[in-house]
C-alpha cells in the first residue's frame, strides 16, 4: 500500500570526527551482526537492523480508527564520523485476515505493519503528514482535569490503553530513542563544537503502478521537522529509505550551516570573532557535502528534480563561498594591520 | 561517446553469509535429565525402544517426500552437562550409544548441552518482543529483565497509584488470544554475582536454532560439528560442543526438526515456542535457507515455529 518513515539527523556528541573501527563499535547495536562501513566517496557506517513490535492506530486525516499490527525496522548511521542519524521505517500492507495472528507470524515479515479492516492509502498517508508531532504536544500539554472515559484507568482494572485508544504509531519515537542509544556511548566525549537540534524528517513512499508518476515534495514545516512525499517507479526497496536518508542528512547539512552563518553574522560587523563563530563549520562540515553519493541509480531522477528546485546544492555552494570569502577577508584585514599598509 | 556502465564494491560494506549445510530433517532421539542417567542403563534402554518406531515413521515420510534414496534425514542427542555435571563422556557416551544401538537406532551427532549457552547472547539480541494492543512504538517495550510473556501481566491487587487510588486486581492477557488468555511468563536467566545461568526453555530454543541452522556469528556458523574423538575424554569440557558420530552422516542442521520427547518436557516446550515466536532471525539467512529449499522443490513453512515438530511419547 504504502510506506511511512522518520529519520533523526543529528551532530555526534564528540570534540572530533570518529574513526570507522569507533563508529563500527558505537553501531553494534545486535550482537554476532556486522556493522557496515563503506569508505567512498565518504566514510559511511550502517548499525544492523533492529526491529520494535507495535500493534496501534495507525495515523489518519479523518481519524477513522485503523489498527495495524508489525514491526518497525530500525537503523542507525555515522556519516564522516561526525553526523548521526536514526531512521525508522514501515511497509503498510493489508492484512489477510481481520484479526490479530501469532506473533511469529509478524516476525516472519520484517518491517511490515499489516493493516485489519479497511484503510485508504491516501487517507493514511496525509495523516501521517499533516499529523505533526508539533500539533500534537500543544494538545497534550492542553492538560486535562476530567477524567476521558477512553483512557485506561488502572482503578477499573483496564489494562493498557488497547490498540483504539492509543496514540498512533509514533515512528519518531523509536528512531529518536535509537539515535539517544549511540549518543549515550561511553566513547563519545559529549563536547561537540556547537549546538544544534537535531532535524526529523518525515517521509511516506508509494509506487508510482498506485498513484501516477514519479514525484517528490519536499516540505519545510518549522526549524526542526520537514516531510517528505515520494511516488516512485516499481516496488519499494530500502534504496527508497537510503534516498530519504541521503535526503535527510543533506538538508541537516544545510539547516547546520545557515545557523551557523546566521548565528556569526547576523548583527555587529563581521571580524575575527564572525570568524571564529564560522570555523567549527569548516573543520566539521564543510566536507561533508555529498550528494546523492549512495542514492540508487533509478532513483537519482528524484534527487535530481530536488536540485533544479529548491536547488539544495545551490544554496550549499553560496553559503560556503560566503563563509570563505569572510575568512579571507579577514586574513586579508589582519595581514594589512599586521604589515602595517 | 557510448554509455559506460561504472561498477564499485566495498568487500567491508557488503555481509557475507555462511550457508550451513541442510539435511531435510533433524530428530532429537529424546532427551534425559541427569537423575535419569543416574538410575541406569535400564531407562535409557526403555526410553530408546520408545523413541525407535517413531523417528522410524518421521524417516519413512521424508523417504517417500524425497524419493530415491535422497532424503538427507539426520539425528541427534542432546546430553546435559549445563545444570549438573555427572559422569564423564567415557563411561556416559558408550552407554548412550549402546542403549541406543540395541533398539537399532543411530546417533548422528552428540551434542552438549553447555554448547547452547555460548551462542544465547546472540539470540537474546535478536528478541522482539510480542507487543501489548496499544504499543505504538512511543515507549520502549515493558520488560521484566530476564522474562519473556505472550501477552501482559496481571496487575497486583493493592498496590497504589502515583495519584492515590489503589489499583483493582486485573488479570494477565495473552496479546493473540482466540477468547480465553493462555498467558505464558518465561524466564530466561537468572544471575548470582557476575554468573548468569540460563534456563532450560532458553537453552532449548537455541538448541532449535543450531538445528535448523538459522544462527550466525558475525556472517559465520557459531557452532560446527567436528568429528568424533579417538577416545572419550574424562572430563565434559574437553569434549567438543556437537560430535559427529559417522563420517557419512548427513548434515546436522536440517529445514525442519523433530523432537520425540516424554510428555513432562511438554511445558519446557511451550515456552520454547513462546521464546522463538519472538525471535527475530536474520533476514538473509532465511532467505538464504528458503532459496535453497525452494531449490529442491520444498516449501518451508513460513513462521520458524511451524518448522519445528514433536512427539510426545
Amino acid at each position: 500500500m504504502l510506506v511511512m518513515g522518520e529519520v533523526h539527523t543529528g551532530l555526534l556528541q564528540n570534540s572530533g570526527e570518529v574513526a570507522a573501527s569507533t563508529c563500527r563499535r558505537l553501531l553494534g547495536l545486535l550482537a554476532g551482526q556486522t556493522v557496515r562501513v563503506s569508505r567512498r566517496p565518504i566514510v559511511h557506517a550502517v548499525s544492523p537492523d533492529r526491529l520494535t513490535g507495535v500493534d496501534c492506530r495507525l495515523p489518519s486525516a479523518s481519524q477513522s480508527r485503523v489498527r495495524g499490527v508489525g514491526t518497525v525496522l530500525t537503523r542507525c548511521s555515522i556519516t564522516g564520523g561526525r553526523v548521526v542519524q536514526g531512521s525508522s521505517y514501515v511497509r503498510i500492507v493489508r492484512a489477510a485476515v481481520d484479526r490479530r495472528l501469532p506473533w511469529s507470524h509478524y516476525l516472519a515479515r520484517p518491517g511490515v505493519m499489516e493493516v485489519l479492516g479497511k484503510a485508504k492509502p491516501r487517507d493514511l498517508s496525509d495523516g501521517f503528514t499533516d499529523d505533526l508531532p508539533g500539533d500534537r504536544l500543544s494538545g497534550a500539554s492542553a492538560g486535562r482535569t476530567r477524567p476521558d472515559p477512553a483512557r485506561p484507568d488502572p482503578a477499573r482494572g483496564d489494562r493498557g490503553p488497547g490498540w483504539s485508544g492509543s496514540a498512533p504509531l509514533d515512528l519518531g519515537a523509536i528512531s529518536g530513542r535509537f539515535v539517544d542509544l549511540v549518543q549515550s556511548s561511553p566513547l563519545l566525549d559529549r563536547r561537540a563544537p556547537f549546538k544544534i537540534p537535531r532535524t526529523r524528517l518525515r517521509w511516506v513512499a508509494e509506487s508510482a503502478s498506485e498513484s501516477g508518476a514519479p514525484a517528490i515534495r519536499f516540505t519545510l514545516h518549522n526549524d526542526q521537522l520537514r516531510t517528505l512525499r515520494l511516488v516512485h517507479d516499481g516496488e519499494f526497496t530500502p534504496a527508497v529509505a537510503e534516498l530519504c536518508e541521503d535526503l535527510a542528512l543533506h538538508d541537516w547539512l544545510l539547516t547546520t550551516l545557515l545557523v551557523i552563518v546566521e548565528r556569526a553574522l547576523t548583527g555587529g560587523a563581521p571580524g575575527p570573532e564572525a570568524v571564529a563563530k564560522l570555523t567549527p563549520a569548516v573543520d566539521h562540515l564543510l566536507h561533508l557535502w555529498m550528494p546523492a553519493a549512495r542514492v540508487d541509480e533509478t532513483l537519482t531522477p528524484l534527487w535530481e528534480s530536488l536540485e533544479r528546485y529548491p536547488g539544495f546544492t545551490r544554496q550549499w555552494q553560496s553559503l560556503v563561498d560566503r563563509i570563505r570569502d569572510q575568512i579571507s577577508v579577514n586574513m586579508l584585514t589582519l595581514l594589512i594591520r599586521k604589515g602595517g599598509w | 561517446m557510448t554509455p559506460m556502465n561504472a561498477m564499485f564494491g566495498e568487500v567491508t560494506a557488503e555481509r557475507r553469509i555462511a550457508a550451513a549445510p541442510l539435511s531435510h530433517v533433524s530428530i532429537e532421539l529424546g532427551h534425559l535429565y541427569m537423575e535419569d542417567f543416574e538410575a541406569g542403563p535400564d531407562r535409557l534402554r526403555r526410553m530408546f525402544r520408545r523413541v525407535a518406531p517413531w523417528a522410524g515413521a518421521v524417516r519413512s515420510t521424508w523417504e517417500e517426500q524425497v524419493p530415491g534414496r535422497r532424503a538427507r534425514v539426520s539425528t541427534c542427542f542432546l546430553i546435559d552437562d549445563y545444570f549438573s555435571r555427572f559422569s564423564s563422556p567415557a563411561e556416559l557416551v558408550p552407554m548412550v550409544l549402546e542403549a541406543a544401538a540395541e533398539s537399532d537406532l543411530t546417533i548422528d551427532y552428540l551434542a552438549r548441552e553447555s554448547a547452547c549457552a555460548e551462542p544465547a547472547g546472540l539470540v537474546e539480541d535478536r528478541l522482539v518482543d510480542d507487543p501489548p494492543p496499544g504499543a505504538n512504538g512511543s515507549r520502549p517495550p515493558v520488560k521484566e529483565t530476564g522474562w519473556l510473556c505472550n501477552g501482559m501481566r496481571s496487575s497486583q491487587a493493592g498496590a497504589v497509584q502515583a495519584m492515590g487510588r489503589a489499583q483493582r486486581w486485573a488479570p494477565p492477557a495473552q496479546n493473540a488470544k482466540r477468547g480465553h488468555s493462555i498467558f505464558v511468563d518465561v524466564e530466561l536467566w537468572d544471575e548470582t554475582g557476575p554468573h548468569r545461568t540460563w534456563s532450560c526453555p532458553f537453552l532449548a530454543a537455541v538448541w532449535q536454532l543450531l538445528r535448523l541452522g538459522l544462527l550466525r556469528d558475525g556472517g559465520r556458523l557459531p557452532l560446527r560439528p567436528e568429528l568424533r574423538p579417538q577416545a572419550w575424554p574424562t572430563d565434559w569440557d574437553a569434549l567438543s560442543p556437537i560430535v559427529q558420530l559417522g563420517d557419512h552422516a548427513p548434515p546436522f542442521a536440517a529445514y525442519t526438526t523433530m523432537s520425540v520427547l516424554s510428555p513432562r518436557f511438554l511445558p519446557v516446550e511451550l515456552a520454547v515456542r513462546t521464546i522463538l515466536s519472538q525471535v527475530a532471525v536474520d533476514a538473509e539467512v532465511l532467505e538464504q535457507v528458503a532459496g535453497r529449499s525452494e531449490g529442491e522443490g520444498i516449501r518451508l513453512e513460513e513462521e520458524l515455529v511451524d518448522r519445528i515438530s514433536y512427539v510426545f511419547i
